[in-house]
């Protein structure tokens, strides 16, 4: 665990000791190499399921794919904000960098920490970097307000968490996942232990998010920079998910009746966030609600708590993280070149960007779920759990995939088929730097058909 | 201000607080207590200005109010119990009216108003003076007096809180946010007075730290009001760079040190059962990041290449030594991972 932690750690030191012309592909080859060697997470010998545990981390078979998924994220987040930040004086890059890097050592914290309170101060902590990346970085006027809504979202979400997590202790005496996870259940009998249950998982359905309450995901997803788009869908999104999966272990048995809001709120947000794409004219903001969409099936599969859902979870968190990370990456490939995210002002860029287009084009099919691609894995396992819970669901969970569907066909028909539009003039053809970019997302999304074991969590 | 005079206000100060400090006899601490109302006043007139003798004015009035009540609460309990030491105080009347007539000396609420006025009408040294030095004192009796109304404590620090959350939501003063944010930490420092005295003191040694930090990067900035915050980056950019992060820990944002106490205190509050209070003041320090928010964009986050904010001034040299600020700001941003560390050294 430290072999990659304090590597990290060092990068950030490496970031400002560099001279300012390796800047770039300093940082980028090292976290490279500290993304090889997380991949060394991924072998799973241990029989009591945590590995490489020490007093306060510890890796487990739900938490490796997310920790890959963040040390994998780093290096293309740095080749993804190599053009825009070019223009910024070295030291102001150099800030940027380090924020990212700042972003990943919370984020490691946070998914192999053992104990809740280390979870929920690094869940916490990931709240700055981001919200300086957002406001400080981004380009529009509305980011200040953006900002202001994610971190009053998240913190008036987590306040009653840090609450329930001291209650915890206070009655079961430890907040160690170790233990907890196999100690006798609290007496749940009072009304103030459903509100104890609210207050566990509140903080994580706002992070998700939960459909009634996603309003800042729109907002900071678009008006972030495409390093903040990238690490807010593909990984802090998810840390809402695995802080979900951590803690309903402690909180039976409640959930089976108090679970019904939040499983009907995230399935109908599906079909409403969907419904929404299809009316969107920012890209982005079609990209954001398309995650929330994606997270409600997530959010409905944890909280019905079976073996095939926590598993579809965990993949659909997976593929999500890459596709979505993927889709901000392609967007941003148009908003470099013409400045702006109507869909109306770039289309038919087929014409001009041929092997883009291809990217354009898997990326969408990942992001309907065609198989074999993961995402399909994911969301037929949470499908099918969903309809063995109850099969009313399949109406919600069906009109959604379908809607999914359709949003994606008009994302992509909308960006690359189509007419040229006269206006455009001249754009900069595309740089190897971003078919790179997006090759390192969909070439490990392509390779997991081959061996989805890897995220598969518990059900191994 | 004539040095010698300046000399002989300062250790006035630095005698009536040690004087507070080393007595157990309830007479003695009172008389610390005056000599600091007394020593600080020149201080705050200094300039004459009218706005600085009103607040003066209003600092002597809510003071001598606060020391006549501690006066009043001291001699009833010598009258009742018969003898003056400070520990010992076991009259409801005197347990009752100490901790109200320190509330009114420290500008707890609901007994807050004159602070934010008093504060707005003093330069930034004093007013870093008065509201650091000027606490410790009444703290080291709270600290000493057997509580007697655990509600009463709980109600004063909770009405803190929200006050100190809800008042600062309009303001553009500098001073009065300060004053607001002083007043809402007291409130968390309150809350865990008679559960945990050390708590309560290592909350008011971090609050200490960061306010320190805050007063003197405005008085770097020569900056009283939000707007005058935009044109930092010019005049310190390596400092308006770390501003924000002071601002969030004053907010209590993990995983810097002004999360520590709120972690602590919480802690100790649900460990006694106080679920609600717990609740209620965790979300009360939302409405002061609010504005802590607000600060750090008009400071930090709004710097160019966006549209700037204002002229960019002249880089003149202020003669303000750093080493202090440098030591408060790390402790304000760094300290968390030494939790375990910082509860033993507050502990007796």
């Amino acid at each position: 665990m430290l072999k990659i932690l304090i590597p990290t750690v060092m990068l950030v030191v490496t970031t400002w000791n560099v001279r300012a012309k390796w800047l770039w592909p300093a940082t980028l080859t090292h976290s490279l190499l500290i993304s090889m060697l997380s991949l060394t997470w991924f072998a799973h010998t241990s029989e009591t399921g945590w590995k490489s545990l020490n007093s306060y981390m510890a890796t487990d078979l739900i938490s490796t794919p997310l920790l890959v998924l963040s040390c994998w994220l780093l290096p293309i987040m740095i080749l993804a904000s190599q053009n825009h930040l070019s223009q910024e004086p070295a030291n102001r890059q150099r800030t940027y960098i380090s924020l990212l890097i700042s972003l990943q050592i919370f984020l490691i914290l946070a998914f192999s920490s053992t104990e809740i309170v280390l979870f929920f101060l690094m869940f916490e902590a990931t709240l700055i970097p981001t919200l300086m990346i957002i406001t400080r970085w981004g380009s529009q006027a509305e980011r200040l307000n953006a900002g202001t809504y994610f971190l009053f979202y998240t913190l008036a979400g987590s306040l009653p968490l840090l609450v329930s997590i001291l209650y915890i202790q206070t009655c079961a005496g430890t907040t160690s996942l170790l233990i907890l996870h196999y100690a006798p259940a609290l007496p749940m009998t009072s009304f103030a232990d459903k509100l104890l249950w609210a207050g566990c998982l509140l903080a994580f359905l706002v992070k998700m998010p939960l459909y009634g309450i996603h309003l800042w995901l729109p907002k900071a997803h678009v008006e972030a920079p495409i390093a903040g788009s990238m690490v807010l869908a593909a990984v802090l999104l998810k840390l809402g998910g695995y802080g979900m999966m951590r803690i309903m272990v402690i909180l039976e048995p409640l959930t089976k009746e108090l679970c019904y809001p939040f499983i009907i709120l995230a399935l109908w947000g599906v079909i409403m966030t969907g419904s929404i794409c299809l009316r969107q004219t920012d890209l982005k903001s079609l990209i954001a609600y398309s995650s929330v969409g994606h997270m409600g099936l997530v959010a409905a599969a944890i909280l019905i708590q079976t073996p095939w859902s926590f598993t579809g979870a965990l993949i659909l968190m997976i593929a999500h993280g890459l596709t979505s990370s993927a889709l901000f990456c392609l967007a941003n490939t148009n908003y470099e070149r013409t400045h702006s995210r109507t869909m109306l002002l770039a289309r038919g860029l087929q014409a001009i960007f041929p092997l883009m287009a291809s990217w354009w084009f898997l990326a969408s099919l990942a992001n309907l779920a065609l198989p074999p691609l993961p995402n399909l894995m994911g969301e037929l396992m949470i499908v099918t759990s969903l309809f063995n819970w109850s099969w009313f669901t399949l109406l919600l969970t069906g009109a959604g995939t379908l809607i999914t569907a359709g949003y994606s066909l008009y994302m992509f028909l909308m960006t690359q088929r189509g007419p040229l539009p006269v206006h455009i003039l001249g754009l900069e053809p595309s740089h190897s730097r971003e078919h790179l970019l997006l090759t390192l997302h969909l070439l490990p999304l392509l390779l997991l058909i081959m061996k989805p074991e890897l995220i598969w969590g518990w059900a191994i | 201000m004539n040095p010698y005079v300046l000399a002989i206000l300062l250790f006035g100060l630095g005698l009536g607080t040690t004087i507070t400090f080393a007595s157990s006899h309830l007479t003695t601490a009172w008389m610390g207590l005056e000599i600091n109302t007394l020593a600080i006043l020149p201080l705050m007139a200094q300039h004459h200005h009218p706005r600085a003798v009103e607040a003066t004015t209003k600092y002597f009035l809510t003071q001598a109010t606060a020391a006549a009540m501690l006066l009043f609460a001291t001699t009833t309990n010598a009258w009742i119990t018969g003898q003056w030491d400070i520990q010992q105080i076991t009259h409801p009347l005197p347990m009752t009216m100490l901790p109200l007539a320190l509330a009114l000396k420290i500008g707890l609420a609901p007994l807050h108003a004159w602070l934010p006025e008093v504060l707005q009408g003093l330069d930034l040294t004093t007013g870093l003076i008065l509201s650091t030095w000027q606490k410790l004192a009444p703290f080291a009796l709270l600290l000493q007096i057997p509580p007697h109304n655990p509600n009463m404590l709980i109600i004063l620090g909770l009405t803190s809180t929200l006050v100190g959350g809800w008042g600062g939501l309009n303001q553009t003063q500098l001073r009065k946010i300060l004053a607001i944010s002083s007043i809402a930490h007291l409130g968390w420092m309150i809350l865990v007075l008679q559960f945990s005295p050390s708590l309560t003191l290592l909350t008011l040694i971090l609050y200490f730290a960061m306010t320190f930090s805050t007063f003197v990067v405005f008085k770097i900035n020569k900056s009283t009001n939000i707007n005058s915050l935009a044109t930092s980056w010019a005049k310190t950019p390596a400092l308006t760079a770390i501003i924000p992060l002071v601002l969030l820990s004053l907010g209590g944002l993990p995983p810097l040190s002004g999360f520590m106490p709120k972690w602590l205190i919480l802690q100790e509050l649900v460990a006694q059962g106080l679920l609600p209070t717990a609740t209620i003041t965790a979300f009360s320090a939302l409405f002061s990041l609010y504005f802590y928010l607000r600060l750090s964009y008009a400071m930090t986050l709004t710097i160019s290449p966006n549209t700037p904010m204002g002229l960019t001034p002249w880089r003149l040299h202020t003669h303000q030594s750093t080493l202090p600020l440098a030591v408060c700001t790390m402790t304000t941003i760094a300290l968390l991972p030494l939790t375990p560390l910082s509860i033993t050294l507050f502990t007796p």
